[in-house]
């Protein structure tokens, strides 16, 4: 998928293992798809779970579903 | 693998950014009303460029965001109640949500202070009525439902808010809004011109632009990478400027739409003395589980639940307003 659909990794987190992808719209399939088949990297095993999607880069700055009371 | 499933794997789910531009000060400006439309906000942010100091009228706005309010295991038929009613509806603007509540698989509940699809505040809604006893029927016996929720009350009388003591018999608690700032340095800002919103060549950046390079600030997104990075090809659009410092501020909880028109009409005065920045943004973020979006706009949750929207305020007081949406909910007004 890197190499067929340009795929930006914009933020990588160290701390919590976290980044922001961005993709263009019509390869979110593809990508998602990807990301979901990979279960081994350089023989380790790994797992990508996807946090939040959107369309608009301004949205991921702020998910309610995060806020703990 | 046949042609129609291709084409389904290239589909991209319906999303919409609308914007509109107008001055704060024009009689018919909408600004206000699209923000006190927007009931349901988890998060308001702002960035000032070429500020250091955020002045102290604007603190103090800040400073009197107000409490809310989480009330554990509410019952919804309570929300309906004469008492609730008389105590708070009729006497101020009262916001509830539930709390912890995914619209795309839970039931969700939600109180606007207008009060429409039940309405609360109808004469023919006494508590004797026909209409009054079925809503509570509905609500206490057929399909008795509780949830946290969280709930702000906005009042202009003298009395004290009332909320904690009338939930005393339930677990309630205070909270206030969380709020951070910080400063960034050497921030790469896009130039703009109010008067064009789809930008210029060589002259000003456009509205997509600058929502999108809003969004790589406030990610914390690297504005210097080169277009032939192997990693990441995102940059700050051109024409931009590199200003020495910018101030950023978030409040997060459950913000009404009464403290925000307070801090837009603030930021508004923030031009009235000359500045260095000739923009500063305010960006507002809806619940993503709300069942609305703006007024009674049903809103869903597709691959998110995005609500939210962005004021770009300019030093002579013309403003963009740009509202996004996703996939299951209406154009925004």
């Amino acid at each position: 998928v890197g190499a067929a659909l340009p795929v930006d990794v914009l933020t990588y987190e160290e701390k919590t293992v976290s980044a922001i992808l961005r993709v263009i719209s019509s390869g979110l399939v593809r990508l998602w798809s990807a990301l979901t088949l990979l279960g081994f990297y350089q023989n380790r095993r790994c797992a990508f779970r996807v946090l939040q999607t959107s369309p608009f880069l301004l949205a991921l700055a702020g998910n309610s579903r995060d806020l703990v009371l | 693998m046949s042609v129609p499933s291709l084409k389904r794997i290239r589909q991209v789910p319906r999303h919409l950014l609308v914007c509109e531009k107008g001055h704060a000060r024009h009689p018919r400006s909408r600004h206000a009303a699209h923000v006190w439309d927007h009931a349901y906000n988890c998060r308001v942010s702002f960035l000032i460029p070429e500020c250091g100091l955020l002045p102290e009228v604007l603190k103090s706005t800040i400073a009197d965001f107000g409490e809310y309010y989480l009330v554990r295991n509410l019952s919804v038929h309570e929300l309906v109640s004469h008492e609730f009613i008389d105590a708070f509806v009729k006497k101020g603007s009262c916001y509830a949500l539930t709390y912890n509540t995914k619209i795309d698989q839970d039931n969700t509940a939600a109180l606007l202070p207008n009060a429409i699809t039940i309405d609360l505040t109808d004469s023919s809604f006494h508590p004797d009525s026909k209409k009054h006893n079925r809503v509570l029927w509905a609500l206490k016996d057929k399909k008795p439902l509780e949830f946290d929720i969280l709930l702000a009350w906005y009042h202009t009388g003298a009395e004290e808010s009332t909320v904690m003591s009338y939930f005393s018999k339930h677990q309630i608690q205070a909270l206030k809004p969380k709020i951070t700032f910080s400063t960034i340095r050497d921030l790469q800002c896009p130039v703009l011109d109010s008067n064009e919103l789809e930008g210029k060549p060589e002259e000003s950046c456009s509205t997509e632009e600058l929502f999108e390079w809003l969004g790589a600030v406030w990610n914390q997104v690297s504005l210097d990478n080169k277009s032939s990075s192997f990693l990441s090809t995102y940059c700050c659009p051109q024409p931009n400027t590199v200003v020495e410092k910018a101030f950023l501020c978030t409040i997060t909880g459950f913000i009404i739409p009464e403290k925000i028109t307070q801090l837009l009409e603030q930021l508004c005065c923030y031009f009235g003395e000359p500045k260095l920045a000739y923009w500063l943004t305010l960006t507002v973020h809806g619940f993503a589980d709300s069942p609305v979006s703006w007024r009674e706009s049903e809103h869903g949750f597709h691959k998110g639940g995005e609500n939210l929207y962005n004021f770009v305020i300019f030093r002579n007081l013309d403003y963009w307003l740009q509202m996004a949406v996703g996939s299951y909910d209406d154009c925004p007004p």
